[in-house]
């Protein structure tokens, strides 16, 4: 396998993304900050609000989305969830945009056939709509109107925590995701990231419209946001449009409050088991592992590719194809602050959780001792690199991953990440193997299935 | 994983793919992932079809750069497997990415890995497809492990051993879903035994698998596979004249194959009832309500009732979201949709979540709904916005590779030409209101809707 082949065919297959380098133009009321991979940063001076542009002229469709950096990271005991009942009552209306006025953020952009949603994860929230470019002004107008003119109602908030406490019961159907709260539960003591995004089901019932509105009130500025702007439109029209609908919203009154707390070090192993209802076990293996700016990330993506990605990885080879396994995964964490990278091992009819566990462990191991293969680090590099490739296709795939970046804290990951894959060794997969999988910074859960008549 | 506002009700993948969040996409994301400017263009005029070693090969080229996506199909299904036993059709397609007779499947696959690329397949009721995705340099890999793994499998005994468990365990799996479960006793129900959307019940399907064996498989991919119905779409980064070539050269010399057989679906008119799948500890009960209905995809009144469907049950300005959900909060998701109709006449269904605590009253505003639409039909402005709508989010479909190769596909599955792509919108245009509201009266008999609740349902015996 030619890598540096592979790489250059990557890079010109998104040469006008990745590729380019130059100072972006100045304009008036923004101060260009850098351009990268032909994503132009820039900052409103009004107000603070950070701006990419990528134009890109493919088809005549505009990804606009706005970012929050407020996720279920910035959430307490008491307030778990808040942040993403709040991004379904975003949907609810303002005095300028509402259903009654037939001109609902819902009502427009369905009309146009738009695709559009909102998404809330652990340390962001987004919204975002992929559509023709003669209807994007009209869709800015109302995202800039409800970051700071939200009805936030009591009678909105009502039936809209049955709907968010019936999407909470669609995740605890599945024995993974209910396995993966808790893992993540147990992990973290401290650090906000012990609690899922979606909350505990007392605190979606019971959050009050004032602390939602006290949410909105603290996080819900332009200086704790990011608009990107991708397609086909210029830089110039891109940030005329920003200028328009958002240079009149006042910057925080308050400095946006920051997340401090750290998570202690882990001392010993520690162990969950979630017993349901079900017919077939798991088996996760969690280990801490870094922020996604960390430069082992690289690394790690590697070797959770090595490990289960495809029939000849790791665990496939140990589990799967022994049938012991209906499946495995690695989940790694690509966060703001320090996570998990999880090991999933969907138990097969028959199999038995601590054989299963105790086959993952010595392959674990054996990447510990033994290191991998040139042949497997090129293999995954060249899937991850593809991968990445296939996904930058198009203004909206390009929004959604650049979205992930952002609220890792350094957009520009977007654009280098590729480039510290590429220089991934086997030397530097032992290493991180070793430097993170260690038993005494582990949390494993197991969900054991209860039979019932 | 993050959390959407909605996502595809009956979705539950994402739950069991955790994965990197750097690449992980959503469902809506993958929809949507490879923009092109083909989506403006006439796609039937710039589209190269030609019979190629007995195959129907289309090409598409389009603007993105190096990307080429694949898909293909040939009639090999579930519905083609021998009376004796319903489990063969799965169990052939599940071999041909088990190796073949001259490299395991461990070879196979880092071939592939090497350079990024990717090749699956998978069995439906009718057909065995297949899916693929390369850089440009890479087609003429890809091709030859398609034409490689398509026309010579290995049906080695280990392997077959093995997929025979992989295959039972996905389906234990797979019964732990509420959603699979709701959506197998619909088809089961609403289907007579024999037609080729009829859901088999799992110990049936399991005892089937139990009894095959290798002679089966052989058989039967002596008897169907071939190029006689095979079709390959490719779009993208692609050469039409080079991608022939390699066409010609590695499916040379294979013959056979069959082609669909014509199955006329005589409709059985069920009276209405109400099923329950009791599952325990799953406090989400997933619904499904609707019958089978005498359209095919291509039938005059189908895209009426489309229409008609859109305005109940699609989106959040669907009457159904805009109701059950945003006024009463009584669903995470609910919507309307006819499906199964590609190759036979299909389904009408409502598919929706509900708490056990409000499954009666969830149930109740989706039957007033149901009535209210079904009695007082549609409005205008309902039909002209629905119009946009649909234009709209086809366009936006068509603009990534996998949308055009997909819907280029479904396509020629469906009995249309190739133009029919590009004359959908004006399709669409020509629906009038009138048609729409005569289309729910002729096509639907809410008095005999089958209701499937499955999950932790209050009422039912444990």
């Amino acid at each position: 396998m030619n890598l540096l082949r592979l790489s250059s065919v990557l890079c010109l297959l998104t040469s006008a993304v990745l590729c380019l380098q130059a100072a972006p133009a100045p304009v008036e009321g923004f101060t260009a900050v850098r351009t990268l991979g032909g994503i132009s940063e820039y900052t409103l001076d009004a107000n603070g609000l950070q701006v990419l542009v990528l134009p890109e002229h493919s088809a005549p469709v505009v990804t606009f989305m706005v970012t929050y950096r407020v996720g279920s990271r910035n959430e307490v005991t008491g307030t778990t969830g808040a942040t993403h009942l709040l991004e379904h009552l975003m949907f609810k209306g303002t005095k300028n945009f509402n259903r009654e006025k037939g001109n609902s953020v819902d009502q427009l952009l369905e009309r146009v056939g738009a695709l559009y949603n909102a998404t809330t994860w652990l340390d962001r929230t987004n919204y975002y709509a992929n559509l023709g470019k003669a209807h994007v002004e009209a869709y800015v107008a109302i995202e800039a109107d409800r970051m700071r003119n939200l009805w936030l109602r009591e009678d909105d908030r009502r039936p809209e925590m049955t709907v968010v406490r019936n999407e909470f019961e669609i995740g605890e159907n599945n024995p993974i995701y209910a396995l993966d709260k808790e893992i993540n539960a147990a992990a973290f003591m401290a650090h906000p990231y012990h609690h899922s995004t979606i909350g505990w089901r007392s605190d979606i019932e019971k959050v009050s419209i004032e602390k939602l509105r006290e949410f909105y009130d603290t996080f819900y500025w332009p200086d704790n946001a990011t608009v990107s702007v991708i397609g086909d439109i210029t830089t110039a029209d891109a940030l005329a449009l920003v200028k328009k609908y958002y240079a009149a919203i006042p910057r925080a009154p308050k400095p946006i409050p920051q997340v401090y707390t750290e998570e202690p070090a882990q001392t010993g192993p520690r162990r969950v088991t979630v017993k349901r209802a079900g017919k077939l076990g798991v088996v996760g293996i969690a280990y801490k592992t870094p922020a996604a700016r960390h430069p082992d990330m690289p690394a790690l993506q590697v070797l959770g590719s090595i490990l289960t990605s495809g029939k000849n990885s790791r665990l496939f080879r140990a589990l799967t194809d022994k049938n012991l396994t209906t499946s495995v995964s690695a989940d790694i964490g690509f966060f703001h602050d320090p996570s998990l990278t999880t090991v999933y091992a969907s138990l097969a009819p028959g199999a038995q959780h601590d054989e299963v566990e105790k086959i993952a462990l010595a392959e674990l191991a054996r990447v510990k001792t033994d290191g991998v293969t040139a042949e497997e680090v090129s293999s995954a590099i060249s899937q991850l690199l593809a991968a990445s490739a296939y996904a930058r296709d198009g203004a909206f795939a390009v929004a959604s991953n650049l979205n992930e970046f952002i609220s890792s804290g350094d957009w520009t990951l977007y654009v280098t990440l590729d480039d510290g894959l590429a220089k991934v060794s086997a030397d530097d997969v032992k290493r991180v193997a070793n430097a993170y999988f260690n038993e005494d910074q582990s949390t494993t859960g197991w969900f054991i299935p209860v039979t019932t008549p | 994983m993050s959390l959407l506002r909605f996502s595809c009700i009956s979705c539950v993948s994402w739950l069991n793919t955790p994965s990197s969040v750097l690449r992980l996409l959503s469902s809506v994301t993958a929809v949507l992932c490879l923009l092109s400017s083909a989506a403006q263009a006439a796609i039937a005029d710039k589209v190269t079809r030609a019979t190629v070693a007995n195959i129907d090969v289309i090409a598409y080229p389009t603007a993105v750069k190096d990307v080429v996506t694949f898909r293909g199909s040939l009639p090999a299904g579930d519905s083609l497997s021998p009376d004796t036993n319903l489990a063969i059709a799965t169990l052939t397609g599940g071999m041909l990415d088990q190796g073949t007779v001259t490299q395991d499947k461990f070879a196979i696959a880092q071939k592939l890995d090497a350079v990024g690329a990717t090749l699956s397949f998978s069995v439906d009721d009718t057909m065995v497809t297949f899916s693929g995705k390369c850089l440009r340099k890479d087609v003429p890999l890809l091709i030859a492990l398609l034409a490689e793994q398509l026309r010579t499998p290995a049906f080695s005994g280990e392997e077959f051993a093995k997929l025979k468990k992989q295959i039972a365990g996905r389906l234990q799996r797979a019964l732990e879903q509420t959603g699979f479960r709701a959506g197998q006793a619909f088809a089961s129900t609403i289907y007579p035994p024999g037609h080729p959307n009829y859901a088999h019940s799992t110990d049936a399907f399991l005892a089937a698998l139990e009894a095959a064996t290798v002679a089966d498989l052989r058989a039967f991919h002596q008897k169907h596979y071939g190029p006689a119905e095979l079709t390959l779409v490719a779009v993208g980064d692609i050469d039409p004249a080079a991608l022939q070539a390699e066409v010609a050269k590695a499916f040379a010399g294979w013959s056979g194959g069959t082609r669909r057989l014509a199955y006329e679906h005589e409709f059985t008119r069920l009276p209405g009832s109400e099923h329950t799948v009791f599952m325990a500890d799953k406090p989400n009960v997933s619904v499904i309500l609707g019958q089978a209905v005498t359209l095919r995809h291509s039938a005059p009144d189908a895209l009426p009732l489309r229409v008609a469907t859109t305005i109940l049950g699609s989106g959040f300005t669907g009457r159904l979201m805009a109701t059950v959900r945003d006024q009463e909060g009584l669903t995470y998701g609910i919507g309307a949709r006819i499906g199964n109709d590609t190759f036979i006449n299909g389904d009408w269904r409502i598919i929706a979540n509900f708490s056990p605590e409000l499954l009666d009253k969830g149930l109740a505003s989706t039957r007033r709904e149901l009535k209210f639409w079904y009695d007082q039909g549609v409005t205008a402005e309902e039909v002209a916005r629905t119009k946009t709508n649909l234009a709209g989010q086809f366009q936006v479909g068509l603009a990534t590779t996998d949308g055009l190769a997909s819907t280029i596909l479904a396509t020629l599955h469906r009995g249309y030409p190739l133009s029919w792509i590009d004359t959908y919108p004006d399709q669409l245009e020509a629906v009038t209101l009138d048609q729409v509201n005569a289309a729910i009266k002729t096509h639907l008999k809410p008095d005999e809707f089958i209701l499937i609740k499955a999950g932790t349902v209050p009422t039912a015996a444990k």
